[in-house]
């Protein structure tokens, strides 16, 4: 037997492997056992028993994947360190032992069967939809989701329908139905700490249950890639306790109190008038003739809808819950109160000393150039001349500062 | 009567020319051997495999540019080095050229150059053809990226879910670009398929029956029905597409009426499959190396060609496993899950039979065996997460998240790519003759295995942290803290990228140290890793004919029987070697066969190619150019259909040495 | 070049069973028919492209037929199949489509015995009655067009146009291989098995027929 290959530093390539393998091993170990508290997404970190129900059908997945991977890799390394050429003489040429074969085939043919069974029972438990006990809708546009909640007797009782956008409030406890469609392309719903991710298609109704089993602020981010502000589109699902849940509910159909004479936020009032309501509404609102201010986002934005504003500094974020609307310090007191005080702090809405005013202004200022968005009046022909998310408006310092003080009063 | 390539020893016993070979078309065809034109209108497989990889890698480093932009942009929060619309280009983009244009056509260069040669054929069944399915490629290629300096890429995703593809949410041409490219693309992929499996079906050498065949050919051979059956889907859903932006149709208007999840079908009916088209040839190539440096037959072999099979089989019924949150209906979700889980067994198959043909061999850890080694245990990682996957509930928690993209770049990139390396390493000797560095090699290995583990490796973390893919900008706030923070684990990805990139870098200087003029690597022994199979009966690299004789074929991994032979008795065995590689391939020479006639160059195919780019810029900017592309099409198909397969005898004549052919028509 | 070479190098090679093949490397034009073709299957290489292409065919038609069931319902209230289709109409047009089959395999049999001129004459009745059928399609479309069906009126309209204008230049491109084949057949350019390139047209050509019966029966006879 002469050796025709050239021969190669055996020793020292054969480590060097391991090494390769256990490292693989290592950051495959590091990602089943990836459950650290503190991502506001982290997918292993259940809050609710919807995703509860997905992490305990996790746990086993993961677990089978990895010793599946540990014992690929132990039997790979020994196969290296022991049959690694030491001038041994040519193996016989078998090939193969169709028993063995057939065995190792059924045996992870059986794994899969048994991790089968559980996962589509768990798939059915999740899309239940006739025990839940509130519904919410949701409708996607580029790029910021609307809530709103029809009139029902679920969600404790609502009369008048609620509209908002960026953050949907909930009741701890409740059993949540979503119910989601689109204004233009797929977005996607997902609150990861709450359930699953469930695409919201234009045409077409999708459901998805939410459950928290406490009160606390549960971020989500809409997950489908809806064009360029897809990384801007995100949502937050604010649960509270049922007194604080009620009061939130209360709060938000109080009728319209217009701003005192005389004050900033009048001339806002008249600013909004002239240069927002055509796309935003706020319930209540009356022109100079004494009547109703409609807005007609549908003549005046592609997807035909922009956020209604009546009560906007009810909510702790803006436009697409990409900014916050308080403040560094403001915002540690609701996002890091205790579970049992996340209700009443987010109650408090944004105040004036709460504001961050820095970035409403940037955004008033100029919207598209915060968040990208079509809005360029050169490139609209496609859209029949209408913008994609809120075009830049040119106002003055001056009226920014008056519409500040406007808004400040929208709560 | 063509090439000649050796002197007739009895001419008298020869047919007379036939008279086809009077008539020129209305050109005569080109009689090249050396220079540009050599290449250029060549139709030898081997050529048009060599043309198809050096292609392929370029494209790669393009790919690889736009993924080392969009790490960049990604290493830290709210990166500002691409804007949102770059960003959104650039993944597409860097998408469409890694799968499309890198590794679907280096896996056609590995199966044009080898197919043949392995299974003793002297060229693929239609040489033109395969002259077509090259340029178109590069063409189409080449007209994909021309969007770049022509008002930006696509920009919609690389499966470009509909509605967001219409021209209201992306107005500019880049989908345009992107839809067209795809379509001419895929007729080389089409042309391809046809071309390679009449090829394995009809043109193996006497003796080798289907299941004495090399298993890289039938890996090869899968992977080309696999196209066969989805690129037409594919072509349905770019049609439908193209009518909608250029034409005015409503196909995905949801406004109309239309359902915007029909996009998702068609899309994925051809995208899982795909998936399968990227990775069976590596798989393939891994599985000529492995039993090469384990000195033992591939374990299974039966089972590993069936479930090579299997896998192309049920692959086409898994597609809607990237659909689980689509909201298909709990019942098709679960049909879809189950049937996915189903395709790790036989791919599992695959796993065990590569650890089993180790198991008992005698290892050579050659840059060509780290590199499969190194698929088997990157692939399995990502095919264990991709089993995670098939859960749908668990998917709904993963899918659109950086896990996977983490999935997805472990088996292509820890499978494919990575398989595709250890093919660079092992047939570099037999397609230029000249052996790459192994130390420089070992670089390249371990730089790409590190790399690639600190670039997709962390993306477990931060997917189930709850990254979503294609964002371009990743915020501080949804960041977290302590070991699993995204900041720190995104950053790791990036180093990871250029760790990458520098192991790739290695595998160029490689190329330039082995091939640079002046450099003093010696040619490379004919048989130089002792191997199995038929494409090393013959000199390295091959004759323009393949084999001095057409091989007969008695066994699977017929070289090894000819040069070992079983000396031991009963259920003893020993091998000795009773022949060389190089006494196995002089004995071939000297039995040469006589009069090798072969196909002559030909200009339609490269001109019937230039003419879908033409017809393609013409769909997007004026109907005049349509019919310039239209005209230069039907005169190139007229041409192709008049042109005779072989050049007349007078203008390719024998010199007298035998080897090289007179140029005195050279310049027609 | 005889047995004994094989029996000296591969002493064991009892299942070798193909006789020594003719050198020809892939040789996409046939032109040569003197000296047997090696190939395993038996069946000729372009046969086999063929066969293999229209299998891929099948899907890219299966996709278009999908799209156009998808779809068939989604038009306004008086532009649908009930109010357009001339079912008469379209029937004398399949006929005539289908006839053509009959034709053309006139003609590959005329062509297997070696009757040149009687496979021109049944090529170019194929053709002719291909043309018909083209015709009666360009018909069809400009009434409905008359009517109010544009290509871009309603998503039943777009498949619809789609699915059948994709089939009539699958019938189109059969008529320019037709008449090219009579063509060539003129002039004696087709340097190989004449009776297998004309089977070969006549396989495609069958092939769009077939495809034609399923479009007729789901598009025009099955109720919407
Ligand atoms: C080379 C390409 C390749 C390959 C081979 C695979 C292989 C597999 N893929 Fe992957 N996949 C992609 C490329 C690939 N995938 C891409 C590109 C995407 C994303 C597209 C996009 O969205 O952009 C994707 C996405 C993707 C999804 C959708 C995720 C989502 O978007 O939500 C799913 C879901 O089921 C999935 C599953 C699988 C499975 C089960 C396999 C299996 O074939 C894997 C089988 C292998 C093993 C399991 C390992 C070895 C087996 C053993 C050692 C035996 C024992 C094992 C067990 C008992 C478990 N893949
Ligand atoms: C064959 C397929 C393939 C390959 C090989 C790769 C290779 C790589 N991919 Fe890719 N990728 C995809 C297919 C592939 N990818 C797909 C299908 C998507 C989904 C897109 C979508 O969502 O639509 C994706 C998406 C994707 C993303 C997610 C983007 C997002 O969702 O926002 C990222 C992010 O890190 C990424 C990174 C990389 C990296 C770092 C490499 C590296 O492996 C690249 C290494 C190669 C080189 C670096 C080139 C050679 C180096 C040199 C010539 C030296 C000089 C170069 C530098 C200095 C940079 N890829
Ligand atoms: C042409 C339409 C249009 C006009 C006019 C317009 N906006 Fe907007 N506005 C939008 C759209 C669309 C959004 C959602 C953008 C996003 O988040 O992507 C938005 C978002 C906002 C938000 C964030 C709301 C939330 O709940 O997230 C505020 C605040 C806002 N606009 C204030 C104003 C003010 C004040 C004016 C007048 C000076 C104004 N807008 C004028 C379209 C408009
Ligand atoms: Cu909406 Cu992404
Ligand atoms: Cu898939």
């Amino acid at each position: 037997m002469q050796a025709v290959t050239p021969t190669t530093t055996v020793k020292s390539v054969t480590s060097r492997v391991r090494i390769a393998r256990l490292s693989a091993v290592a950051v495959l170990a590091a990602a089943v056992a990836g459950c650290a508290q503190d991502a506001p997404q982290d997918t292993w970190d259940p809050a609710g028993p919807n995703a509860q129900k997905i992490h305990s059908l996790d746990n086993v997945v993961y677990a089978i994947a990895g010793v599946v991977g540990v014992i690929v890799f132990a039997v790979l390394s020994v196969a290296f360190w022991k049959f690694r050429d030491r001038g041994q003489p040519i193996p016989e040429q078998s090939h193969g032992k169709p028993a063995l074969e057939i065995v190792l085939t059924i045996i992870p043919a059986m794994i899969l069967i048994g991790v089968a069974i559980p996962s589509v029972s768990t798939l059915m438990a999740l899309n239940k939809t006739d025990d839940t006990e509130c519904i919410i809708n949701v409708t996607g546009q580029q790029w910021w989701w609307e809530v709103d909640y029809p009139v029902q007797e679920g969600c404790g009782g609502i009369d008048e329908p609620i509209v908002t956008s960026g953050q949907m409030v909930i009741e701890a406890g409740t059993k949540v139905l979503v119910r989601g469609t689109s204004r233009d392309v797929i977005h996607s719903w997902w609150i990861p700490r709450l359930n699953g991710k469930r695409d919201m298609v234009p045409g077409r109704v999708h459901t998805v249950r939410l459950e928290a089993d406490e009160p606390g602020i549960y971020a989500g981010q809409c997950t489908e890639f809806c064009g360029l502000s897809h990384a801007n589109m995100r949502m937050e699902v604010v649960a509270m306790e049922p007194d604080d849940f009620a009061a939130w509910k209360a709060n938000q159909v109080e009728a319209y109190v217009a701003p005192e004479e005389g004050t900033l936020a009048a001339e806002g009032e008249s600013t909004f008038v002239a240069q927002c309501s055509r796309c935003h509404q706020v319930d209540g609102l009356t022109d100079n003739d004494g009547e109703l201010v409609i807005a007609r986002p549908d003549q005046n934005v592609w997807s035909g809808a922009a956020p209604n504003l009546t009560n906007l500094m009810t909510r702790n974020t803006f436009a697409g819950a990409s900014w916050d609307l308080l403040s560094n310090e403001c915002r540690a007191d609701v996002w890091e109160a205790d579970s049992a005080d996340v209700g009443a702090a987010y109650l408090e809405g944004v105040s004036e000393s709460c504001l961050n005013e820095v970035e409403l202004r940037e955004w008033l200022r100029n919207a598209p150039a915060k968040k990208p968005m079509y809005t360029d009046p050169e490139s609209l022909e496609e859209t029949n001349g209408l913008p994609r998310g809120m075009p830049y408006l040119a106002l003055s310092e001056d009226q920014i500062d008056q519409l500040i003080a406007y808004l400040l009063e929208r709560k | 009567m063509a090439i000649i390539e050796r002197p007739t020893e009895s001419p008298a016993t020869e047919a007379p020319a036939p008279s086809a070979s009077t008539s020129y078309g209305y050109l005569r065809r080109p009689v090249e051997t050396k220079g540009w034109r050599s290449w250029a209108f060549t139709v030898d497989h081997k050529k048009i495999g060599i043309m198809y990889g050096a292609v392929a890698l370029f494209f790669f480093i393009i790919g690889g540019l736009e993924a080392g932009l969009i790490r960049l942009q990604l290493a830290g929060p709210d990166g500002t080095i691409l804007s949102a619309d770059k960003y959104n280009q650039m993944f597409t983009m860097h998408a469409t050229t890694m799968v499309f244009l890198f590794v679907m056509p280096m896996a056609a260069a590995f199966a044009n150059y080898f197919i043949p040669l392995q299974i003793g054929a002297r060229d693929v069944a239609f040489p033109r053809l395969n002259a077509l399915s090259l340029w178109t490629f590069v063409f189409g290629g080449i007209f994909i990226n021309t969007s770049w300096i022509l008002g930006g890429g696509a920009d919609g995703g690389w499966f470009m879910y509909a509605p967001n593809s219409s021209v209201p949410f992306s107005p500019s041409n880049g989908i345009d670009f992107w839809t067209l490219g795809l379509l001419i693309t895929g007729i080389a992929s089409l042309v391809g398929a046809i071309n390679l499996i009449v090829t394995v079906l009809n043109m193996r050498a006497p003796g080798m029956t289907m299941m004495k065949m090399p298993i890289f050919t039938w890996m090869g051979f899968v992977t080309q029905m696999l196209l066969l059956f989805a690129m037409p889907v594919i072509t349905v859903a770019l049609f439908l597409l193209m009518f909608q932006r250029s034409f005015g149709a409503t196909f995905f208007s949801v406004e109309a009426g239309a359902d915007p999840l029909l996009w998702q079908h068609l899309f994925w009916i051809f995208g899982h499959p795909e998936v399968y088209i990227i990775v069976l040839p590596a798989f393939g190539i891994v599985s000529e190396v492995l039993p090469v440096f384990s000195k033992k037959p591939l374990f299974g072999y039966p089972f590993v060609v069936f479930s090579g099979a299997a896998i192309g089989f049920v692959g086409f019924g898994v597609w809607a496993h990237h659909m689980f949150a689509s909201g298909l209906g709990p019942v098709s979700v679960a049909v879809f899950s189950v049937a996915t889980m189903a395709i790790a067994v036989p791919t599992g198959v695959k796993i065990i039979n590569w650890t089993l043909t180790m198991w008992g061999g005698k290892l050579k850890f050659t840059t060509a065996m780290l590199f499969a080694v190194g698929l088997i245990v990157e692939f399995t990682i990502g095919g264990l997460s991709g089993v995670t996957h098939a859960i749908a509930p668990s998917d709904t928690q993963q899918t659109d998240t950086y896990y996977i993209v983490a999935h997805f770049h472990y088996v292509i990139f820890g499978g494919g790519v990575v398989g595709l390396f250890s093919g660079m390493y092992y047939w570099w000797p037999k397609i230029f003759g000249k052996m790459l560095s192994e130390t420089l090699g070992k670089w390249n290995f371990w730089l790409m295995m590190i790399g690639m583990n600190l670039t997709f490796g962390p993306m477990h973390i931060i997917g189930l942290q709850g990254q979503p893919r294609r964002m371009y900008v990743w915020t501080e706030y949804r960041a977290g803290e302590g070991f699993f923070n995204l900041g720190f684990w995104n950053l790791v990805a990036t180093i990871g990228t250029f760790v990458l990139a520098i192991g790739v870098f290695f595998f160029l200087i490689n190329i330039w140290v082995t091939h640079r003029p002046g450099s003093k690597t010696p040619p490379a022994p004919a048989d130089p890793w002792d191997a199995r199979s038929l494409e090393w009966i013959t000199s390295s690299p091959p004759k323009e004919y393949n084999f001095a004789r057409t091989p007969v074929v008695s066994d699977l991994d017929e070289f090894f029987h000819r040069k070992y032979e079983d000396v031991g008795e009963g259920d003893q065995h020993e091998y000795v070697q009773h022949m060389t590689g190089e006494e196995v391939i002089q004995n071939e020479e000297d039995n040469a066969d006589l009069n090798i006639h072969l196909p002559a160059p030909s200009y339609w195919p490269m001109v019937l190619a230039f003419s879908l780019p033409v017809l393609a810029y013409g769909v997007i900017y004026s109907t005049l150019l349509i019919l310039a592309g239209a005209a230069i099409a039907t005169m190139a198909m007229f041409g192709w259909a008049l042109e005779p397969a072989d050049a007349p005898q007078s203008d390719y004549d024998p010199t007298d040495d035998g080897g090289e052919t007179s140029k005195e028509l050279a310049n027609v | 070049m005889s047995d004994s070479v094989i029996t000296e190098t591969a002493p064991d090679a009892e299942d070798v069973v193909d006789a020594r093949p003719d050198e020809h490397a892939g040789d996409d034009h046939g032109h040569d028919d003197h000296g047997g073709h090696h190939s395993s299957l038996g069946l000729s290489n372009i046969k086999l492209a063929m066969w293999l292409f229209l299998g891929s065919e099948c899907l890219l038609f299966g996709g278009l037929i999908s799209t156009y069931m998808l779809y068939r319902n989604r038009h306004s209230a008086n532009l649908g199949p009930d109010q357009l289709w001339d079912i008469p109409f379209t029937s004398a047009s399949s006929f005539v489509l289908l006839t053509s089959s009959l034709t053309m395999v006139l003609a590959v049999s005329a062509a297997n015995r070696k009757d040149i001129r009687a496979t021109k004459i049944f090529l170019g009745v194929t053709s002719l009655l291909g043309g018909l059928f083209v015709a009666g399609q360009i018909y069809e479309f400009t009434t409905f067009y008359r009517e109010g069906l544009g290509f871009t009126t309603s998503l039943f309209s777009s498949s619809f146009f789609t699915l059948t204008g994709f089939h009539g230049v699958h019938v189109s491109i059969g008529i320019i291989m037709l008449v090219a084949t009579i063509g060539m057949l003129q002039k004696d350019k087709i340097s190989g098995d004449k009776a297998e390139a004309v089977e070969m047209v006549g396989l495609y050509w069958h092939f769009v027929d077939i495809v034609w019966i399923v479009i007729f029966t789901l598009v025009y006879l099955i109720p919407a």
